[in-house]
């Protein structure tokens, strides 16, 4: 095998991703305790860690950068170098949106973030990530697209969370539109109907990004890139 | 062999539009080739350079031939303006159409045909005369008219005017390599042929020298059909539209778009060649 070296730096790369991915994953599950939990110290554990997340994800942006200068690399070693620089920067917006659902968490407390078990959902997006992150590191283009096709059903449970949240907030308003509740309480259900809302859109953003790291996966495995335009 | 003008004026014929698929390198597209080769086999004595070659090469595209030492690239290219012709052992069988007629047909001038076939090499060759004299040389061996106007072109469009104007009295050998080579470029245009073939003509040159005759390369390829050989894959990548690639014993093991070759070749070899895997 000729260059050595450099082959060892792509099979490096590929292990700094996916060490990244399993950092992002625990930031992720983390979060997702935090909304059922509402502690304040782990959501401030999540987001201040949320900065190695960061550092991981601009060392790797300069290993590819490096690499591509350096190496001119061509075909399919050009192909995992792309998709790897553009899965980092998936991975890194999960961390970002792991740290949002670490705020949601902490600023509803214990109280139900609202009458929505995002329970399922936060699942599906988290387990998503988790496949389509296998599917990279094992180069397995059936699971990449099998993981794909689940994101149609976890939009569709956003979309019904997301209706349930609003028609609860019009059943505990009606008829008054909230003109006869109490100040306080008007503010409280605003605050925990916003993270509701906030939180399912954020959950609905992962399975995205879950999505485009199958993407970059099928164009570095089979140069399909049907998923990415 | 005839040596009339009856031979290489015949090659008018309009090129053949065919389908190509990169195991045999015809076109699939619907782009006129200007050349195309047929079971092109060369032998140096016993050694079997080339092996059942087909190409289609475009019209007014820049096509570059890649490969490792002694994979036949450059034996291939001198095959197409008969420049093997000068080696007594070389032996060929097969076609090599240009516009429509086979190059080693008896009746074919092998003079002719390298003046619509010109060709520039690794190493810078001026004559020991001067700039202007270089130039017009192809034209005053076919006793074509010389005057300013045509040296200003040929020399314009090798991007060597701006830096030799008003000195073309000057000895082409004064100038820089790059400007050589640029001239050498002006001469083998001067006398307008349809192809120029181009045998690492950057490789001797630093880096400055080399991004110029690669711009000049693009734009010669909007009047003109462009062959080259390079061992420089990134130049061949920067450059080119068409990608032909030879591994050893003489085979073209895949010809395809230069994009398709460096980002998702059909050859698993060609992918081992290309990403420094063997060769």
């Amino acid at each position: 095998m000729a260059r050595e070296g450099y082959q060892d730096r792509l099979t490096e790369l590929r292990g700094d991703v996916v060490t990244m991915a399993s950092i992002v994953l625990d930031q992720y599950e983390a979060a997702v305790e935090v909304l059922d939990s509402g502690d304040p110290a782990e959501a401030q554990r999540v987001i201040g860690d949320d900065q190695v997340l960061n550092d991981w994800y601009l060392d790797i942006e300069s290993d590819c950068v490096e690499l591509i200068a350096l190496q001119q690399p061509v075909a399919t070693d050009l192909r995992f170098i792309a998709s790897s620089f553009k899965i980092v920067t998936d991975l890194e917006r999960v961390g970002d949106l792991a740290t949002n659902l670490a705020r949601y968490g902490r600023d509803a407390g214990a109280e139900p973030l609202s009458p929505v078990e995002v329970g399922p959902i936060a699942t599906e997006a988290g387990a998503m990530v988790e496949d389509a992150m296998d599917a990279y590191a094992t180069e397995d283009p059936d699971a990449a697209r099998e993981v794909a096709a689940r994101d149609d059903d976890l939009d569709d449970q956003c979309r019904a969370a997301s209706e349930a949240v609003v028609r609860e907030l019009l059943t505990t308003t009606d008829p008054g539109m909230g003109m006869d509740m109490d100040p306080g309480d008007v503010e409280s259900t605003l605050a925990g109907v916003s993270h509701a809302l906030l939180t399912i859109r954020d959950l609905e953003r992962v399975g995205d990004h879950a999505v485009n790291i199958c993407a970059r996966t099928l164009y570095m495995v089979e140069n399909d890139d049907a998923l990415i335009y | 062999m005839s040596n009339t003008d009856n031979s290489l004026i015949e090659f008018g014929v309009t090129g053949s539009e065919t389908e190509q698929t990169p195991e045999t390198g015809t076109l699939t597209e619907d782009t006129q080739s200007i050349i195309s080769t047929r079971g092109l086999d060369v032998w140096y004595g016993d050694d079997h350079a080339l092996q059942d070659v087909d190409m289609d090469i475009p019209k007014n595209r820049v096509t570059a031939i890649i490969g490792p030492s002694g994979c036949g690239k450059s034996t291939f290219l001198r095959c197409l303006n008969r420049m093997n012709d000068m080696v007594e052992t070389a032996r060929i069988e097969g076609e090599v159409r240009f516009n429509g007629t086979n190059v080693y047909d008896d009746d074919v001038d092998a003079i002719a045909l390298r003046r619509q076939i010109g060709m520039v090499f690794q190493h810078p060759n001026p004559f020991p005369k001067s700039i202007y004299d270089n130039v017009a040389y192809g034209l005053r061996v076919q006793d074509k008219p010389v005057n300013d106007e045509i040296i200003e072109t040929a020399l314009r469009r090798a991007a060597l005017w701006d830096e030799v104007e008003g000195q073309l009295d000057k000895s082409a050998r004064d100038l820089s390599g790059g400007q050589q080579q640029r001239l050498c470029i002006a001469r083998a245009i001067a006398v307008d042929p349809d192809v120029v073939l181009m045998d690492e003509p950057a490789s001797a040159l630093d880096p400055v020298a080399t991004s110029k005759i690669e711009d000049l390369i693009e734009e010669l390829a909007e009047e003109y059909t462009v062959v080259i050989v390079t061992h420089n894959m990134q130049q061949a990548a920067r450059i080119s539209d068409k990608t032909a690639v030879f591994l050893t014993g003489g085979k073209l093991a895949e010809f395809d778009d230069t994009q398709k070759i460096f980002e998702n070749p059909e050859s698993q070899r060609v992918e081992d060649y290309i990403t420094g895997k063997f060769g």
